[in-house]
């Protein structure tokens, strides 16, 4: 089961700016089982496979960032393509 | 992520292009010359041939060690007695054969540098400075450059300069950081400017570069059981960075990563590829380890060039020590199979070599005509211990009862 506090526990975040103008944040789920050690990366490749085959096409711009108050970017999306 | 569409990642001398290339060489000067006195018979074909062979050879093994070759070719540099063993003929032949190749322009420059051999400049209508690895579409374009190109211009082309190559050098001097108490050994990315691939196809890394920087005071749990195999852990992680951003380049080009994400490739290549690095052996043993990694990567990079539909996994899940079906760790068969072949090709050529000489000796011709078969016996039996080979000696008893026994019989 999923985390009732997603936003408080993941190492990072992903902030989506759709194309029908609505935008929506979502939290990394950076473990493999509910006592594993958590793996950002892991977090990261979830998210991106979310934009990639979930919400493909819908989509202008999607950022990856650390989930911490002033939280530098990790990776950024325009159009289905990653920019760094 | 497929690696489908891999960009050409450094040039590559494919020796089928280049045999092309000089044939059409070849017989284009035969056809503007109708004496037989100034034509390049079949003999003068095969030394251009070798020399061909040996110099892509030579030029790709020095791309491989990360030498900038897309502005000026070195030259060639051999012996003229290893070409004449190599092409089973006398040295003054080869010294022949080079003067008719000068004449016709195939070599265009020749040094000579005493104690270490001879240097060889090729026509660039064969061998030319190049940046992207030689496709087989690239020779109907070569023929072209060759016919237009012919005629007496052919030899007043520009000489190649030879310049001394210069090696990058791995400026990671921020190799303490990498250990970190809880991971035993934890490896940081390369700078972000490093892991910007797309700008920088042409970078080639130094494999042989290590770091010296070592602080004793961070020694943590890893490093010091890496120590106690007898090396630097800090020469062995750079191994691991070196051998990442080698198979990263030429494997994973248009790959973008977050600095985690390279961080757990690293850690998964230290895993699985270099088994945490438990194997005891000093730092030349994991020298030539490292150099066999890097000839599987190659083997992997040509496969996926050769089939443009095959693909290797992500890296995450290519280098992950749990991936037993298509990872990284398959290739290693591969190469043994590779190096096995090699090997029963080169006995199989000694052999041969061998044999010719019996049959020579039995008519009074070769070099070893005044020998007895006893001293030729000895000098084969010596040339051969040298390689250390008990198959290539077996082999060379059964062909001598083949060839020696055969008159007997008769």
């Amino acid at each position: 089961m999923i985390s009732p506090n997603l936003p408080s526990i993941s190492l990072c975040k992903c902030i989506v700016y759709f194309h029908d103008g609505n935008s929506r944040t979502f939290y990394s789920l950076d473990k493999t089982h509910k006592r594993a050690k958590p793996n950002q990366a892991l977090g990261i490749r979830r998210l991106e496979k979310m934009l990639n085959v979930r919400f493909k096409g819908l989509w202008e711009t999607a950022i990856i960032y650390e989930n911490q108050p002033n939280g530098k970017e990790i990776a950024k999306y325009k159009n289905g393509i990653r920019l760094f | 992520m497929t690696t489908e569409t891999i960009p050409p990642i450094r040039p590559y001398y494919d020796f089928s292009t280049v045999f092309m290339a000089t044939k059409a060489f070849i017989d284009r000067y035969n056809e503007k010359h109708d004496q037989l006195t100034e034509r390049l018979n079949a003999n003068h074909r095969a030394t251009a041939e070798l020399i061909t062979r040996l110099y892509a050879k030579q030029l790709n093994h020095a791309v491989s060690l990360g030498e900038d070759i897309s502005e000026q070719l070195p030259g060639f540099k051999t012996y003229n007695p290893s070409l004449a063993s190599c092409k089973g003929c006398t040295v003054r032949t080869i010294i022949n054969h080079k003067e008719r190749l000068k004449a016709a322009g195939f070599i265009s420059k020749e040094i000579h540098r005493g104690k270490t051999g001879v240097e060889l400049w090729i026509n660039p209508q064969v061998f030319a400075p190049k940046k992207l690895p030689t496709t087989s579409g690239n020779i109907q374009g070569i023929i072209k450059d060759i016919k237009g190109a012919l005629c007496p211009e052919v030899k007043n082309l520009h000489p190649l300069v030879h310049v001394q190559q210069e090696q990058k050098k791995n400026n990671n001097s921020t190799v303490d950081k990498f250990i970190t108490p809880e991971e035993g050994v934890h490896l940081s990315a390369h700078s972000p400017k490093e892991t910007n691939v797309t700008g920088t196809v042409q970078e080639q890394d130094k494999n042989t570069e290590e770091s010296r920087t070592s602080d004793s005071k961070t020694q943590t749990r890893g490093a010091k059981k890496m120590r106690k195999n007898g090396s630097d852990p800090a020469f062995l992680l750079q191994l691991v960075r070196d051998f990442w951003k080698y198979a990263r380049l030429l494997l994973f080009a248009e790959l973008i990563l977050s600095e985690v994400e390279e961080n757990e490739i690293l850690n998964h290549i230290w895993v699985s590829v270099y088994r945490k690095f438990r194997v005891k052996g000093n730092k030349k043993d994991w020298e030539g380890y490292q150099q066999i990694l890097y000839k599987r990567v190659d083997m992997v990079c040509r496969y996926l060039e050769r089939n443009p539909n095959r693909w290797v996994a992500p890296a995450h899940l290519y280098f992950s020590p749990d991936n037993k079906r298509n990872g990284f760790n398959k290739t290693y068969d591969w190469y043994l199979k590779q190096e096995i072949l090699k090997k029963e090709i080169r006995n199989q050529i000694l052999i041969q070599k061998t044999e010719k000489e019996w049959q020579d000796h039995d008519k009074g011709k070769g070099k070893n005509k005044h020998k007895t078969r006893l001293q030729l016996f000895r000098i084969q039996q010596q040339r051969l211990s040298t390689y250390k080979d008990d198959t290539l000696m077996r082999e060379y008893e059964k062909s001598l009862q083949r060839t020696l026994l055969k008159p007997i019989a008769i």
